[in-house]
């Protein structure tokens, strides 16, 4: 886990998040189809890969109280399926940060990697945020 | 899974019901509580009127479906390509749906299109998108 939090203005393009280690453990994976009211089928759902990369972001960035940043859009691509108990790091970059009026758009990239440094999926995040 | 793949073909749809538990529980699991999503006094007073839930909820409904339908096809070689139009809320029913569009060759290997939609019971679209799909490989 990013033990550092840094502020939203220092999200210019180019700013590489800390990369985050998470363990897709039996119960992570479990919560989270009780939380997704899915079955599953023996695998890491892809989406909660992603749940964990943006989890790593927000948390290293935290709001000013009382802000809302809105997810507006999200790409995602998967290459491999990843077994559950397997550990995947997280990496996330600034690819754009555009004004908008009262509104930022930040552009994230996420890539996430297995074990074995093979990529796992990899997408682009659009969050709109209060200037 | 699909047991027909061919262009027009109709995918199962998934409904959900949003509940605030069930918000609170995908939060939980996360670990993103941002209080537009969890604090329903907080967010009583912000310009949304109350609680929401995460756009990769509703966006976990698209990737199930496909799921259900390509199987580990998906899970290891699918694309998603998704815009949140509007907020999801507690109370709201959930319908995502999609059929097969088009079928589409790239260097010996067939790709399902297939553009979703995701609405709420008031027919409002809540999330839309494409997702694609490697179907069959030619190659030798």
């Amino acid at each position: 886990m990013p033990d550092k939090a840094i502020s939203y203005e220092e999200l210019t393009p180019g700013y590489k998040f800390p990369p985050a280690t998470y363990e897709l453990s039996d119960s992570f994976v479990s919560k989270y189809l009780k939380a997704v009211d899915s079955a599953g089928d023996g695998f890491v759902p892809p989406l909660a890969i992603t749940a964990c990369a943006i989890a790593a972001m927000t948390k290293s960035t935290p709001l000013p109280p009382g802000t809302i940043a809105i997810h507006a859009s999200q790409e995602l691509e998967f290459f491999k399926l990843v077994p559950i108990g397997a550990t995947i790091e997280c990496h996330i970059g600034v690819a754009q940060k555009i004004a908008r009026g009262k509104m930022s758009m930040l552009i994230l990239e996420i890539e996430v990697f297995d074990k074995g440094k093979e990529k796992v999926q990899s997408g682009r995040a659009t969050i709109a945020l209060p200037t | 899974m699909l047991t027909e793949i061919q262009e027009g073909k109709a995918l199962n749809p998934v409904v959900k019901y949003i509940t605030q538990e069930k918000i609170n529980l995908y939060a939980e699991a996360s670990g993103d509580f941002n209080p537009i999503h969890v604090d329903e006094s907080f967010a009583a007073k912000t310009p949304l009127g109350g609680t929401i839930a995460h756009g990769m909820l509703s966006l976990a409904y698209v990737s199930e479906m496909m799921t259900s339908a390509f199987g580990q096809s998906w899970m290891s070689g699918g694309k998603l390509r998704a815009k949140f139009k509007e907020p999801a809320r507690p109370g709201d029913t959930l319908t995502i749906n999609t059929k097969i569009d088009c079928i589409e060759q790239k260097d010996d290997v067939s790709y399902a299109n297939c553009n979703f939609e995701c609405r709420n019971q008031k027919g409002e679209i809540i999330v839309t998108g494409e997702a694609i799909v490697k179907v069959s490989s030619d190659k030798k």
